[in-house]
């Protein structure tokens, strides 16, 4: 497996080191989301800064309401729900002002997401890699050619072996691990600044995970990408981002720096997700961010 | 399920025409107002207060002739019906516990009955096998028996394959037990589906062979004839396959329709679907956005 | 394959390119396959099954030839010259192998060659069959996607409607409508007989027209509400929303991806309706005077012409059975996965 050198991947080269002073390119202030069709509010107000390179993790149960507020900075809410208050800004643009066509031109270019069931968010008639060369030929104007060849970099960037392979295979022939990385690699094919990763590793094998998650520490590293990470499961939060908040019924409980939060809980709930871990060896990661 | 089916108002409407049509069948020869046989000497007459839907080329009353043939077209597509249930429910549900011999054999045969363009396919076998309506019939069923054991395979499968038959025998009750409170209720409904569309397909079919002819003897009426009938007149009477064909066309819907109503309201989702329909109007005003951002 | 030649463009790409034409044509071969093992044995029941009628029918050449007067040694005579007095198997093998090589003997009422019978009206009878299902995909496709696309409006609900009513009109009395109106009535188009394309096709098309539309409104129906439904269903998967956000336009979505994904269940129901469409010619052809291969079974199962009957049912078959295939292929291009059965 060749490693590719940094400037095969697209978008901004490296900032010299994240700094949490940066302007942040995603800034979600006490979004709250209503049901229309019932006239109920589900999420109740969350608010985060996301600068580049930085990552921000949402832990919760299912209903929680963390999926939601992805959906809602990617503006993909189900039928029927609106954000009903706060403001959602990507890269200095309230998502409530834009068109949708302005949406579409800054989906992929500025904002990206990949999901949980990766096999799911690819089309099943369409080899994989003619689904990534898509999106380089319509976001940033290659030809066939150069779009295709693009497309071969992008997915042994993200640490595919035979590249050129899966490029021509559907999402039958590959396995979950797989397709998560084709999936990653469409998604930061048009070079985005953030990308949200909803649950993106929860179906996955551990070990597959682990290295699904190494991959998006590297990206984020290396061009600058600025994380959303999104599970139920607190050691893949631990492992990645530097703040964290911890939801249920809609309600942001707990958030704050990750340390702060698993190292010193304030809510039960919050105790009772990092109790349950404990035997997962969770405090390893602790061990590891606070010895850097 | 009757009483759930004539809930919605596609099942009452599809229940009241097919019941009209039926007493049609039944005692419409009787309320013939004159013989049907019987020539008069005004061909092709106008509606008149004699002869309410006119007279034919021989001057005989086509309503008579109407009401005389409904028995012949309904009991025809009943007969299709009946024999396709028979044909292809059985191995259907057979073809899932018999091995897998039989159901190499079965489905093998269900594939070339589809392959086979079944109105040519009736009209040689009828006419070489003998001009009589019923064989003609039983022919026609075997023919579309497929979608009987299509379903009926498919139903029996998904039930017992499934985990709740499996706990239902582990927890220990009888088959029969199994069979009455389980399998019924998954294999009929699709059964019943199938049915209601045999009936609208069969009808098509006696219409299109008594059309040309095939399975009757010419004086004796009928839907399909009456309209070959006049289509040699049309010039004179063009308005005169209307109400042949109206009511080809209005069985053949309640036909469907029925089929519909007793989809929606059988199965798991049978009561929640009826509630969404209730539901649905207060809703239309909202846009639909579609789910994924607006391909409006 | 391995990568290790990743440096070497040109030879890499060039292996890569062969590395995928064969698993293109493994592909190919694979979905031929698999469909010939449905095929071969659908031909082979299919004409046993039509090659049985006769002995069904108990019809012989003898009674036609002779009448119902015919001495049993004269009955006898005669068909020993048709070689009826064979064993059945040995009759069914010969013919079989006679239909393979395009010979479907000779008719018992006048001696003619059936293959040049029916291929005379072959013709005729393939000209209406295409251009009624060039007209139904056509108006069903614009039907169909229009109601996806407006889904919920009034729009989808007239089509809806339209659908519902064309969909129980059965073919005879659509023709005898279309008849009425649009020869009789209003004389538009001739009501009935044939011009071969060769001696224009303008007239041709004037020929073909009414019942090409009267077969086809079945079709209509059926692709329409096919292709409503599977579009709608695909609008809701998962990879619609993926494409969403990877900063793809709505049309791009619907057609590179939707519409590919919708389109797939619409052909496998064309498949199952293009016996029904051969079918139908019998009545159609009845009504417009054409002297296509329907009406030629038709006339020559109504005088017992045991040979010509079989002789066209064969060629349905075949035609049927040609067709799935082509449907088959361009299904197993359009929607790969769906071929798996996955």
């Amino acid at each position: 497996m060749t490693r590719p050198s940094a400037d095969l991947l697209p978008g901004r080269t490296a900032p010299a080191g994240p700094s949490a002073s940066a302007s942040p390119v995603l800034s979600v202030r006490d979004v709250r989301i209503t049901d229309r069709a019932s006239g109920r509010e589900i999420v109740h107000g969350v608010s985060f800064d996301l600068p580049p390179g930085r990552t921000v993790g949402i832990v919760g149960e299912s209903g929680s309401g963390k999926t939601l507020t992805c959906r809602a900075t990617l503006g993909i809410l189900p039928p029927h729900f609106e954000v009903s208050d706060g403001t959602i800004e990507i890269d200095g643009t309230d998502i409530s002002t834009l068109t949708p066509a302005r949406w579409t031109e800054l989906r992929g270019a500025t904002i990206s997401a990949v999901f949980q069931d990766p096999a799911s968010y690819l089309n099943p008639s369409v080899r994989v890699g003619a689904q990534i060369a898509e999106v380089l030929r319509v976001k940033r104007g290659l030809k066939r050619r150069e779009a295709r060849e693009r497309a071969v970099e992008l997915l042994r960037a993200v640490h595919l072996r035979d590249p050129e392979l899966v490029y021509a295979q559907y999402t039958y022939e590959l396995s979950g691990g797989m397709l998560q990385r084709v999936l990653i690699a469409a998604a930061i094919a048009a070079g985005p600044r953030i990308l949200i990763a909803d649950e993106a590793t929860t179906a996955l094998d551990v070990t597959v995970q682990a290295e699904i998650l190494d991959l998006l520490a590297d990206l984020r590293e290396r061009t600058g990408l600025a994380l959303v990470v999104v599970s139920h499961d607190l050691a893949v939060v631990a492992q990645l981002c530097d703040e964290v908040l911890v939801m249920r019924g809609g309600e942001v409980l707990e958030q704050g720096p990750t340390r702060t939060v698993l190292g010193a809980p304030r809510h039960d709930y919050t105790k009772l997700l990092i109790a349950e871990h404990e035997q997962y060896g969770l405090e390893k990661f602790l061990d590891l961010k606070e010895t850097p | 399920m009757v009483r759930r089916i004539l809930g919605l108002t596609t099942g009452r409407i599809a229940v009241a025409i097919l019941t009209v049509i039926a007493l049609l069948a039944v005692l419409g020869p009787l309320f013939a107002p004159q013989d049907p046989l019987a020539t008069s000497d005004h061909p092709l007459a106008g509606t008149s207060g004699s002869h309410w839907l006119g007279t034919d080329y021989l001057g005989r009353d086509v309503l008579s002739r109407l009401l005389d043939g409904s028995r012949v077209s309904v009991l025809g597509s009943l007969e299709v019906a009946v024999t396709a249930l028979v044909v292809g429910a059985v191995p259907g549900i057979l073809s899932v516990y018999l091995g897998r011999a039989f159901e190499w054999v079965t489905l093998r045969l269900v594939d070339t009955l589809v392959a086979l363009p079944f109105l040519l396919f009736a009209v040689a076998v009828i006419a070489l096998l003998g001009n009589g309506l019923t064989q003609a019939m039983l022919v026609t069923g075997v023919l579309v028996s497929p979608l009987f054991y299509r379903v009926s395979r498919a139903a029996t499968l998904s039930v017992a394959r499934s985990q709740y038959v499996e706990a239902a025998i582990i927890s220990g009750a009888s088959i029969g037990w199994i069979v009455r409170r389980h399998v019924w209720a998954k294999v009929l409904p699709p059964i019943a589906v199938a049915f209601a569309q045999t009936v609208g397909v069969g009808f098509v079919i006696v219409s299109s062979l008594t059309f040309l002819g095939i399975g009757v003897q010419p004086p004796e009426p009928t839907w399909g004839g009456l309209l070959a009938s006049d289509l040699g007149y049309l010039g004179q009477k063009p308005w005169a396959p209307v109400a042949p064909a109206l009511l080809i066309m209005a069985t053949v819907w309640a036909g469907n329709l029925l089929a519909d109503a007793i989809r929606d309201v059988s199965g798991e989702a049978g009561r929640a679907l009826i509630d969404a329909r209730r539901a649905r109007p207060d809703r239309l005003d909202k846009t639909d956005p579609a789910p994924a951002g607006g391909t409006r | 394959m391995t990568t290790t030649e990743a440096q070497v463009p040109p030879a890499h790409r060039r292996g890569v390119a062969a590395a995928r034409a064969r698993h293109t044509v493994l592909r190919v071969l694979a979905t031929l396959a698999r469909s010939a093992a449905i095929f071969v044995p659908v031909f082979l029941v299919a004409t046993f099954v039509t090659f049985a009628l006769r002995a069904l029918s108990g019809l012989s050449p003898a009674r036609i030839q002779l009448g119902e007067q015919a001495t049993p040694e004269a009955i006898a005579r005669v068909e020993a010259q048709w070689g009826l007095d064979r064993p059945f198997l040995v009759q069914y093998w010969d013919w079989f192998t006679d239909v393979l090589h395009g010979e479907l003997g000779t008719s018992w009422t006048n001696g003619a060659d059936i293959s040049t019978l029916i291929a005379t009206g072959l013709g005729v009878s393939l000209s209406v069959a295409v251009f009624a299902l060039v007209i139904g995909v056509t108006a069903g496709f614009v039907l169909g996607t229009l109601a996806a696309l407006r889904r919920t409006t009034w729009i989808d609900r007239a089509v809806t409607g339209f659908v519902t009513v064309i969909s129980v009109m059965p073919a005879f009395v659509v023709g005898i409508v279309l008849v009425t109106v649009f020869a009789v009535g209003l004389g538009l188009f001739p009501s009935g007989g044939y011009v071969p394309a060769a001696q224009g096709v303008g007239p041709w098309l004037a020929h073909i027209t009414l019942p090409a539309l009267a077969l086809s409104l079945d079709v209509v129906a059926d692709v329409a509400r096919q292709l409503r439904t599977s579009l709608i269903a695909a609008h809701r998967e998962n990879y619609v929303t993926g494409a969403v956000v990877r900063g793809l336009g709505p049309r791009r979505i619907f057609f590179g991806h939707v519409l590919r994904n919708g389109l797939g269940p619409t052909l496998a129901t064309l498949g199952l309706k293009f016996p029904a469409l051969v079918g139908a010619s019998v009545v159609t052809e009845w009504i417009f005077g054409l002297q296509g291969f329907g009406r030629f079974a038709n006339d020559s199962a109504q005088t017992g012409d045991v040979p010509a009957v079989q002789g066209v049912l064969v060629v349905s078959i075949a035609l049927v059975v040609s067709f799935n295939l082509i449907v088959n292929l361009v299904l197993a291009r359009v929607t790969p996965a769906a071929q798996r059965g996955v």
